[in-house]
């Protein structure tokens, strides 16, 4: 984890999450459930999840989010940070 | 059914061993054997069985399918020429991946046109080509042909694979049931690609930042082209006026995260 000390938003521990396959099938079949597909309008974000601002697919972790975790999108092979947006939501921000 | 929490976890993985996964032919392979297998000529739908299109609605279709091929055989042909000039083993495999992709789009959207009954598929896409896709198409060419990395990744990968992305989604929301599986397949492999593109350019941009104003230059000449022939094909599928304005808005996101405004 890349966890920026400055963002860190308290040491409490994190929620854990046990991931079902959600049939999403864009990846290698190890990697599927750490990835879905995002809904549209009447869906939601678990704490756990973040949307890749690249490609639109939900990726998922065993663990609640918080900001300045690293997380990886395979489907569009792309790195992000996650990052406590000005509307209180997390976020996904590409890091090159 | 469920795994312990950590196993596979791709975000434990370390940044260098993360690029290495997702750059290999065996991740591509795993991934389009998800959604490709049981699916010849990229649909499980039964075309034979399907309530034949009215015929303004074929022609339609025929002509938006006749530039995706298009747009197709241009990304099949530059991908292939970029191979040579990668800058590392990582992005030789991918465009490897990517080039296989693109054959396989330009298969199975020409299949596409077959089932719908044009004779001479081939034929039919020089005939109903859009005067503007195939100018963009050349100077992506020229691009690779000068060996200009940035550049040709930018047209290519970012420019030409953003709109398609936006436009194949959209259109897939609105086809027939075979049209649709067709594209959604196609998507899925559009995914790898822009990303690809994205990613590149923004370590590119990152190390080299003076290479900017010359994509920027790029991307004045090439946008108005991609934009010009998907605006038509979005006037095609009957995407109302109303939509079209958040189709671009997602493309100048990706644009924008890159630095250009």
């Amino acid at each position: 984890m890349i966890a920026d000390p400055l963002e860190a938003e308290d040491d409490a521990p994190r929620q854990r999450f046990i991931l079902d396959d959600t049939g999403f099938d864009e990846v290698p079949a190890k990697y599927r459930r750490f990835y879905r597909k995002w809904r549209g309008a009447g869906d939601s974000l678990a704490p756990n999840e973040v949307i890749c601002p690249v490609c639109s697919v939900v990726i998922r972790s065993s663990r609640e989010l918080r900001p300045g975790d690293r997380v990886y999108c395979m489907p569009c092979m792309s790195r992000l940070v996650v990052v406590r947006a000005a509307s209180g939501r997390l976020e996904a921000h590409v890091a090159y | 059914m469920t795994s312990p929490s950590h196993a596979h976890d791709p975000h434990r993985l370390e940044p260098e061993a993360f690029l290495e996964e997702v750059h290999s032919f065996e991740f591509w392979f795993q991934a389009v054997s998800g959604y490709l297998t049981g699916r010849p000529y990229g649909h499980a739908a039964q075309a034979a069985n399907e309530a034949a299109l009215d015929p303004r609605a074929r022609e339609r279709l025929l002509t938006v399918l006749a530039n995706y091929c298009v747009g197709e055989t241009a990304a099949l042909e530059g991908a292939s020429g970029l191979i040579g000039f990668a800058p590392n083993r990582q992005a030789k495999i991918f465009l490897s991946t990517q080039v296989v992709d693109e054959g396989r789009h330009l298969e199975v959207l020409l299949h596409r046109m077959r089932e719908l009954g044009v004779a001479d598929a081939e034929a039919e896409v020089e005939r109903r080509a859009n005067h503007t896709l195939v100018l963009f198409k050349r100077r992506l060419l020229e691009l690779v042909a000068s060996k200009d990395w940035e550049a040709a990744i930018f047209a290519q990968n970012v420019i030409l694979e953003a709109m398609e992305f936006v436009v194949f989604q959209t259109h897939a929301r609105r086809a027939d049931p075979v049209t649709r599986e067709i594209l959604e397949g196609i998507v899925s492999d559009e995914r790898r690609h822009i990303g690809f593109g994205e990613n590149e350019l923004g370590r590119r941009l990152k190390q080299s930042p003076h290479v900017r104003p010359r994509l920027a230059e790029v991307r004045r000449e090439l946008d108005p082209l991609v934009l010009a022939s998907f605006e038509e094909t979005l006037a095609e599928v009957e995407v109302p006026r109303s939509e079209r304005p958040e189709l671009g808005r997602n493309y100048l996101a990706a644009v924008a995260r890159l630095g250009f405004e």
